[in-house]
């Protein structure tokens, strides 16, 4: 286990960006990291800090951008996303501008600080951008390599950053370019997950083997675009999938396998287990949140046992 | 430029505007006119440092409409320019030839227009990267009065205050009329001046319809300090009687009547029609 937070080793590696390129711009919209504080220490021309005005934070992205600044721009999940939405979609996406957005706060990472700051729609809504890459790293490691992969990438990217330390899934660099791992080998039932919780579906395929029941998991790294090669290596070799998310079950990762196995004219059963579409205005844990979504440990293992 | 050498080049740019608008039946006629002299000013009298034969040259001022439904202006500008061929500036209102609004993919053109309240900021961000590699490029923003509304422009305006960003200018063509009503000098629009110099900007208003005070203005301006918002004071429909401060000519198309009654009027009895 890496006992780096995921979202050190991302900075750690913009730190490094940032020396080594003097065209490179850090935006924020107030939003701190404790790993941030060198580059902002360090290179202070190229850091700003925009103040919580999201929309603006992308309009300006643009501009340095189209002067030929390399620019990541940082600030939760939800707001960086859905606040500035259309400046997204006008001013980056519809010119193919490369910058790159850090979400941090996927699903219920901000559990205590409600549903403004839930991200668990920023998937739905950022994937509709046509050829935008959506990044969401399970470890430190590949958040590590995720920072090179935005910054050299040549269109807009979204990378939505866990918080914590995570156990490695081992990523290599040919499973980074397919943009999943199978971490843990195939059955006839797979799990499909990503970030936090394909932690838990790997803890939800030790339960099931206890109880009998053979589960593989694949980790998806990159949400958009899913490359061909997840079909032959994991869809085709599936009888059954279930995709387990803390994000809303409308177009969240369970959408994303179902149009896959739509578009390819794959008849398997596919179980989805996410974010109901139900307002949700609930406080506490991330685990008590699981509990009322049911994807704590007990309903996953329930629901599975009887898929 | 001589300044009756730039109203001919804004008598032309209107006829070209009316043609194209009769022809295709498709276009922002009001707007458009409120705004052409500021164009022709930006274009014509060297106030915008840019190059035609090299559209992409990096030191290039940037100018950024926020009001693209003014394109066809532009269109014919740049045809005249030589930035587009004749045969493109043709196509306008056709399937996959010009549009109702400007694209990066027409040399001359920064920015993807359409949604009000971008370009303000997009602007800061350009001034914001000249500041940083101290270079002395400008980046313009030409907004209609009506953008103003939007809140992310009130996101930048904020910011490129602080930021003492003095190598954006914002441009409002405050033609006092949006799609469906007027505006008024109410609780928004009156003492703006001060509400921007509030901010920390520099502020001028002047008569957009006038080639002098726009050249003096654009003169005074040329070492600010800090940013600079003008109000251009313009009136909707410009140039065509029966169409001024007309909120039916905000997206009306003439009828065959009406385009020659504006017609006669843009090309004066002793003129030749159909000038492009």
């Amino acid at each position: 286990m890496s006992d780096k937070d995921v979202r050190d080793a991302f900075f750690d590696e913009v730190y490094t960006i940032g020396g080594q390129d003097k065209d490179f711009v850090f935006l924020t919209d107030d939003m701190d990291a404790f790993s941030l504080r060198r580059f902002k220490q360090d290179f202070p021309s190229q850091f700003v800090n925009i103040g919580v005005a999201e929309q603006n934070m992308i309009n300006l992205a643009a501009g340095l951008s189209l002067c030929g600044k390399k620019v990541f721009v940082y600030g939760i999940a939800s707001y960086v996303t859905l606040r500035c939405f259309e400046q997204i979609k006008v001013n980056l996406c519809s010119m193919n501008i490369p910058v790159t957005i850090i979400g941090v706060g996927a699903g219920f990472s901000f559990s205590f600080d409600g549903p403004t700051h839930h991200g668990t729609q920023d998937i739905a809504v950022m994937r509709t951008l046509p050829e935008i890459t959506l990044y969401n790293p399970s470890d430190s490691s590949a958040a590590s390599r995720c920072a090179w992969l935005a910054y050299e990438g040549k269109g807009p990217v979204y990378v939505r950053l866990e918080k914590g330390v995570y156990p490695s899934l081992g990523y290599g660099e040919d499973e980074l370019a397919d943009g999943f791992k199978i971490v843990r080998p195939l059955q006839g039932l797979n799990i499909v997950s990503s970030g936090f919780m394909t932690h838990e579906a790997l803890r939800l395929a030790e339960g099931l083997k206890k109880r009998d029941v053979r589960a593989g998991v694949v980790d998806l790294f990159r949400l958009k675009p899913v490359r061909e090669t997840f079909l032959a290596k994991v869809v085709e070799k599936s009888k059954v999938l279930v995709t387990v998310e803390d994000n809303s079950l409308v177009g969240g990762i369970g959408t994303i396998v179902g149009e896959i196995l739509a578009d390819a004219g794959v008849s398997i059963r596919l179980k989805r287990i996410g974010v109901r579409d139900k307002q949700f205005l609930h406080y506490g844990s991330r685990a008590w949140l699981h509990q009322l979504n049911g994807l704590d440990a007990e309903s996953l293992l329930a629901s599975v046992s009887g898929t | 430029m001589e300044i009756r050498d730039l109203e001919e080049k804004a008598r032309r740019v209107r006829l070209s505007v009316l043609e194209s608008i009769v022809a295709s039946g498709k276009g922002h006629i009001g707007g458009t006119y409120s705004c052409t002299d500021l164009l022709v000013a930006l274009y014509y009298a060297g106030i915008l440092r840019f190059n035609f034969r090299d559209p992409r040259w990096p030191d290039r001022d940037r100018f950024l409409i926020g009001k693209g439904h003014a394109c066809l202006a532009l269109y014919s500008i740049f045809t005249d320019l030589g930035l587009l061929p004749d045969a493109r500036f043709d196509t306008y209102g056709q399937d996959g030839g010009l549009g109702g609004q400007l694209d990066t993919s027409i040399p001359g053109v920064e920015y993807n227009t359409g949604s009000y309240g971008h370009v303000l900021g997009i602007a800061a961000g350009i001034a914001l990267a000249a500041k940083m590699d101290q270079k002395s490029l400008r980046a313009y923003a030409l907004m209609g009065d009506a953008e103003m509304y939007e809140g992310s422009v009130w996101e930048a305006i904020v910011f490129a205050g602080h930021h003492k960003l003095d190598r954006l200018v914002g441009i409002i063509d405050r033609n006092r009329l949006s799609t469906t009503d007027m505006l008024d000098d109410d609780s928004f629009f009156k003492d703006f001046k001060e509400k921007m110099r509030s901010f920390d900007w520099d502020c001028h208003e002047f008569n957009g319809h006038s080639f002098p005070e726009i050249l003096d203005v654009f003169d005074r301006i040329r070492n600010a300090l800090r940013p600079v918002m003008l109000i251009a004071h313009t009136v909707k429909g410009k140039g065509i009687s029966f169409m001024e401060n007309g909120i039916k000519w905000h997206h009306g198309v003439p009828t065959a009547t009406e385009a020659e009654r504006a017609r006669r009027e843009l090309v004066g009895k002793d003129q030749v029609a159909h000038v492009r």
